[in-house]
């Protein structure tokens, strides 16, 4: 019996154990790392590291102006974020899901930014914005592309939400899609028959039937804008005047650039607190409203 | 009159996504032309379809060697998920005790924990275990991180198997190992699929990893990185920033292309069952 249960034992060692291995050393170990190094002055390379207790806890709440000015950025950008690039793909959807023969090379055409690399993306823009306009501005003479984009706080503010709709609004659509498919269409006809319009049947049928699929599309768009940070870095460096600055920048310049170790990590729990609070407030919300047909 | 305001609606859409692959094909166009006439005729037809720019972007930022070390990246960590997760996904699937329940709270934590909130100490990490700056300590990381989505995709797929079918084999006499290799692993193919998809252009498309582990080494760069490092500096070499960025893209759009079935109507297939 023992034997069993020691054979049972190494079958699942063998099976987990290394899987589980990767994951403690690329993400919970650094995670719990940052636990204690929160608690600590040190710029990340010299030996000496004082212990401060809270102290870097104190100073994110008491003087960081950079710090709040970087979360209003954050949450600023989430709004817009989670408004638009949903309310796009969900009318993409609507159309592409009801059209069979050609909505496989629109689909795919909605799709291709998604998948294409954040520094590809950066750099097209970027030319896009700064030669692409200038000649656009010689071709026509419109103010409009002789507009300082990158230059403008406000004007970059609209940039990163215009870019960052653009490249994602394909796994929102997808996902809409899935979630559409799955409605029955008798209820749809039972609407039309009643003589509901289109806008009524989209409304109050469609919307609380695809409950689960736009809470997934909420969620997945609420942290993706939280975790802005790979487009802030290859594309306005939190620029101009730190107008872009995401929380999750302003963490990787405290540590990278200013040499802030122990802050960084401070902020970098305080940002995962915050995260985890919205996320399962949102969670609740959405779960709350999901109706079965 | 009904038909008509739906159409309205569908041209839109249509119309829309050509606009979307308008910053693509701009780039395109324009990654054939020398910088004067960039600026000049920015919306034409580039005057010829000389290929010289791309000869000499490709020689001059050694792509060979770039494009070698993000395929080695890219196919080492798929084929190392592959082989961990969906053992790690089914044992925890189908055993049920404390150590299997802490398991997988391990490995799925990692997910509600934002990357940019642990990178820092991550990069710390690897340089104590004398790791950064090399291409293993890449993968390993890669691996690392790619691994709870994985894992978590194939234990929903794995709870809606049937489990009678590896009952029947074990009554036949098969052992463990085998059952899993023959009957449950075939299976897992629809997943598995997506899984591949997922994560082989996540690592093909990675940078920030990719710069915080290898940092300058350029003998272990891929190839976002090393084009981010490239013209980031100085975007005014538009005539060979243009060629690197289609050089890059051509690999996930022939990828994207193979795979768009799977990609188009599977990506959620996991997602959603969760």
């Amino acid at each position: 019996m023992k034997r069993k249960k020691l054979k049972d034992f190494l079958i699942f060692a063998m099976f987990v154990f290394p899987a589980v291995a990767f994951v403690l050393f690329a993400t919970d170990i650094p995670f719990f790392m940052n636990l204690y190094y929160s608690f600590f002055n040190w710029n990340g390379v010299s030996r000496d590291m004082a212990f401060v207790g809270f102290d870097n806890f104190i100073k994110i709440f008491s003087n960081d102006g950079l710090f709040w000015k970087s979360v209003q950025f954050t949450l600023k950008y989430a709004v817009f974020y989670v408004v638009i690039v949903n309310a796009i793909a969900f009318v993409i959807a609507l159309v592409l899901s009801k059209e069979k023969k050609s909505s496989s090379v629109v689909r795919a055409f909605y799709y291709v930014p998604y998948i294409i690399s954040l520094t590809a993306i950066g750099l097209i823009w970027k030319f896009i914005l700064g030669p692409g306009f200038g000649a656009l501005y010689d071709m026509t003479g419109w103010e409009f592309f002789d507009w300082s984009w990158l230059g403008t706080g406000k004007l970059a503010f609209i940039v990163v939400v215009v870019m960052t709709v653009w490249q994602n609004v394909g796994f929102y659509m997808v996902n809409y899609i899935a979630g559409i498919v799955t409605i029955p269409k008798e209820l749809l006809e039972a609407a039309q028959i009643d003589g509901a319009t289109r806008f009524q049947t989209v409304w109050k049928i469609t919307v609380p039937l695809i409950m689960p699929s736009i809470s997934i599309c909420m969620l997945t768009a609420l942290t993706f804008a939280f975790k802005l940070f790979d487009v802030i870095m290859v594309f306005t460096k939190g620029g101009p005047a730190n107008a872009t600055m995401s929380v999750a920048y302003n963490i990787y310049q405290e540590a990278f650039v200013n040499g802030k170790y122990g802050l960084a990590t401070a902020k970098s729990l305080v940002f995962v607190a915050f995260v985890l609070v919205v996320t399962v407030i949102q969670l609740r919300v959405t779960k709350g409203k999901e109706v079965e047909a | 009159m009904k038909r008509r305001k739906i159409s309205i609606t569908n041209v839109l859409v249509f119309v829309a996504s050509v606009l979307w692959l308008l910053p693509l094909l701009i780039i395109f166009l324009n990654s054939f032309k020398p910088y004067n006439d960039m600026m000049q005729h920015f919306l034409a037809l580039p005057k010829s379809w000389n290929l010289d720019m791309y000869f000499e972007t490709w020689s001059k930022f050694n792509f060979p060697t770039l494009i070698m070390n993000t395929l080695l990246y890219t196919v080492v960590s798929v084929i190392g998920i592959m082989i961990l997760a969906p053992m790690a996904a089914y044992k925890l699937a189908r055993t049920k005790s404390k150590l299997s329940t802490l398991c997988f709270v391990v490995i799925i934590m990692p997910m509600m924990v934002p990357f940019q909130s642990y990178m820092i100490t991550l990069t710390r990490l690897v340089s104590k275990v004398g790791l950064i700056g090399t291409k293993t300590g890449y993968i390993l990381v890669t691996i690392g991180l790619l691994m709870p989505l994985a894992v978590y995709m194939i234990h929903g797929f794995v709870k809606n198997v049937p489990i009678e079918l590896e009952e029947c084999a074990k009554i036949d006499g098969a052992g463990k190992l085998r059952i899993y290799f023959l009957i449950v692993f075939p299976l897992l193919k629809p997943i598995l699929t997506t899984v591949i998809v997922l994560d082989a252009l996540a690592t093909w498309n990675d940078i920030i990893t990719n710069q915080l582990i290898v940092g300058s080494n350029a003998a272990a760069m891929n190839l976002q990185n090393a084009l981010y490092m490239q013209f980031s500096a100085q975007t005014s070499d538009w005539e060979h920033a243009l060629p690197g960025i289609v050089m890059s893209m051509i690999p996930s759009l022939i990828f994207f292309i193979v795979m768009q079935k799977n990609i188009v109507g599977g990506v959620t297939a996991g997602a959603i069952k969760g």
